[in-house]
């Protein structure tokens, strides 16, 4: 079965003077959650717009859901939720969710039926009759994800989904996710909230400056960075100079970092300290968050010292 | 599908609509406007409001209840209150259509349904012609049963108002959507159409008066001309007595001409270089007043011809005896009057010249500016990024 999105090169420049997207390459799977991210500006709304037909690609190779991106017609198999969007306000929750489903291309019969259960799935269905403009910031978020959803589409793109929901209504909105995808159906995220992400997607790709830097699952993208981390009580370069002969063991800060996944190979480690007197505090297997990964990505075009780097901080490594 | 989301846009506009009052309001409106023109009569002693007589120097003697009614429907009903008022008000109703529609946030949505941007721009353009097309019916069906009733009438022909002031409607309606797209304002949009239709106002005014001056001097023209032939046949026959009792002619046999005379008939008519001065003046001054007259016909045959549009159905209304009728007789017209604008052969012979422009050229080149202007709106919808 082809990707839902497999798209290469996607270029985009505005005017001839912005170049918002150089040359994006990216690839979801079909029934999984896939969360783009990226700072302010680096090219993720242009890039699902795109996809979206809203904006006209410079460049654009690839598919979505097997058919070239611009095919009209795949759009019928495909809901969007935009960022900041402005329903009718003279329509009630239930008019946006079966206007949107109408311009979709939903049999009439399919939409009513539906209409009801999508409002119920997000937790809409007791103010289905009463005007948008009643709405909060959160009911309208959530009923944009309905109306996104009418037509039962195989593919769901939502641009900050989350945005103006409080707590207890983010959490609503990931289970909802998660019962898209448990449902078979691919989801693509645009967000800012990476904690979010982090707790509902299968894989990310991390834009920065029109281009993805990374992209992958989670598993995949800590595992570079994954370690061990010995706490100790004691000073620096004494622990530097004892664990010296150990490959990749690092000090910093009174902690000893061991890079890898094998606890066996901190035990060295532990015996080493413990030997010289050096009281071990605590042992913990670290891996990094997807706001770390996140940040390293958006540090690495910054420049060491930029922002808010791991890499950019002091770091004294363990020498022979 | 398309069926389905063509449903959806125009049950989508007419809730919009529907919110905004206005269509309401127009509507009911529109009602009033026909009450009140039923309210009006025409009998023996004049012009009646209900039970009060108004005082105009018309009876049912001088023109028929059925002319009465078609005149206040074409002066009034369509002259005032349609190509005005009701189309400011439906103007003003669908300013907003598109500056709403291409408004982040509004737009994304739709463009990311299955269905081309030229067929979502023509539906939602449709729409707004439908709002007024849906007043024209109520406006014409209530009229239609007025002139039937109290004119004594059933005049089919005025249903033509719908597709005609629909057309009129939509010169300046494709203007506004333009204007929409480009400013992505409803009130820069409004203004700037309004202030393009004072234009066409403008022009339409200046032509009516080119027109009539042209025509005032043509007949300056031919009566300077029939004042010199008659002149000359005066003269003539002068000679002809003369000759008859055997008087010398002057400027005849060794007879001298008297001076600043050219010939033997300016000798026997003094009048006659003064009326050749005259139609020469006249003759001179028609080629000015057709130069402004030509360049102003030009700047029309390129832009909407909103008045000629809405003439059109007078025209099928009121027959060239019937406007003779409601113009009154010209032939007892004041000489300070003759050969002027105010001439009332000069307003008939204007009347005559813009009446007969062909129906292709009010309407063929004013949906050709129409269909180039919507060419300009398709081609910023479809290309423009959002």
């Amino acid at each position: 079965m082809t990707a839902a999105i497999d798209v290469q090169q996607v270029e985009k420049m505005y005017r001839g003077k912005i170049h918002a997207l150089r040359g994006v390459d990216m690839r979801v799977e079909r029934g999984e959650v896939f969360g783009l991210l990226g700072p302010n500006g680096a090219g993720k709304s242009t890039l699902v717009k795109i996809l979206m037909t809203v904006i006209s690609p410079t460049k654009c190779q690839g598919t979505m859901l097997g058919k070239p991106i611009g095919h009209k017609a795949t759009l019928a198999n495909v809901g969007y939720l935009p960022e900041h969007h402005r329903f009718p306000e003279y329509l009630t929750g239930a008019q946006i969710v079966d206007y949107f489903g109408a311009l979709a291309g939903t049999p009439r019969a399919e939409r009513k039926r539906r209409i009801g259960e999508m409002l119920d799935l997000v937790g809409m269905g007791r103010w289905a009759d009463t005007k948008i403009k009643q709405y909060s910031k959160g009911m309208r978020q959530r009923v944009g994800i309905a109306q996104a959803m009418i037509n039962d589409p195989d593919l769901i793109l939502m641009d900050e989904p989350t945005d103006g929901v409080d707590p207890v209504g983010r959490k609503d909105i990931r289970d909802v996710v998660r019962t898209i995808r448990d449902r078979g159906k691919t989801v693509l995220i645009n967000s800012h909230l990476l904690s979010e992400l982090e707790m509902v997607c299968d894989r990310v790709a991390i834009m920065v400056q029109g281009e993805v830097r990374q992209q992958g699952s989670l598993d995949d993208l800590t595992e570079p960075h994954r370690r061990y981390e010995v706490s100790f009580v004691g000073d620096d370069q004494s622990a530097a100079a004892l664990l010296a002969g150990m490959e990749g063991v690092s000090v910093e800060a009174g902690i000893a970092s061991i890079p890898t996944e094998d606890p066996n190979r901190i035990q060295p480690v532990i015996d080493c300290l413990r030997a010289s007197q050096i009281v071990v505090k605590g042992v913990r297997a670290y891996r990094p968050s997807l706001e770390q990964l996140f940040l390293d990505a958006v540090g690495e075009d910054s420049g060491p010292g930029a922002g808010p780097n791991k890499h950019s901080r002091m770091h004294m490594e363990a020498r022979p | 599908m398309i069926l389905m989301q063509t449903g959806a846009i125009f049950l989508d506009a007419y809730r919009e609509l529907n919110a905004k009052k206005l269509f309401w309001i127009t509507m009911v409106l529109s009602a009033l406007v026909v009450l009140v023109c039923a309210m009006l009569g025409i009998n023996k002693q004049g012009i009646t409001f209900l039970w009060f007589e108004l005082p105009f120097p018309v009876n049912s003697d001088m023109i028929s209840p059925k002319l009465f009614y078609l005149t206040v429907f074409t002066s009034f009903g369509l002259g005032l209150w349609l190509t005005w008022i009701a189309t400011i008000l439906a103007l003003v109703s669908t300013a907003g259509m598109f500056p709403d529609l291409i408004a982040s946030g509004s737009i994304e949505t739709v463009l990311s349904k299955p269905m081309s941007r030229t067929r979502l721009f023509l539906t939602k353009y449709l729409t707004g012609l439908v709002f007024m097309g849906m007043q024209l019916v109520v406006f014409c069906s209530g009229f239609f049963l007025l002139l039937g009733i109290r004119g004594e009438t059933w005049q089919p022909g005025l249903f033509l108002a719908v597709p005609i002031v629909l057309a009129f409607f939509s010169f300046l309606f494709s203007v506004q959507v333009l204007l929409g797209l480009v400013t992505k304002s409803t009130i820069a949009s409004l203004l700037l159409t309004l202030l393009f239709w004072l234009g066409l106002f403008g022009l339409n005014a200046a032509d009516a008066i080119l027109v009539s001056v042209r025509a005032a001097s043509e007949i300056r023209l031919e009566d300077a001309q029939e004042s010199l032939d008659n002149q000359i046949a005066i003269a003539e026959r002068t000679v002809d007595r003369m000759r008859g009792k055997g008087e010398p002619i002057p400027g005849e046999a060794d007879e001298p001409l008297p001076e600043g005379a050219a010939n033997t008939l300016e000798a026997v008519n003094e009048r006659i270089p003064r009326r050749a001065e005259s139609l020469q003046e006249a003759q001179d001054a028609i080629p000015k007043r057709r130069v402004w007259s030509d360049r102003i016909f030009i700047a029309k045959t390129l832009l909407p011809k909103t008045g000629e549009t809405i003439a059109l159905l007078e025209r099928n209304l009121i027959s060239d005896e019937e406007l003779d009728a409601l113009m009154g007789d010209t032939t007892d017209t004041p000489e300070q009057f003759l050969g002027t604008m105010n001439d009332p052969r000069a307003q008939r012979r204007a009347q005559d010249i813009i009446r007969k422009r062909s129906i292709t050229w009010v309407l063929g080149t004013s949906l050709a500016f129409e269909a180039i202007v919507l060419g300009i709106c398709l081609m910023l919808f479809a290309r423009r990024d959002f």
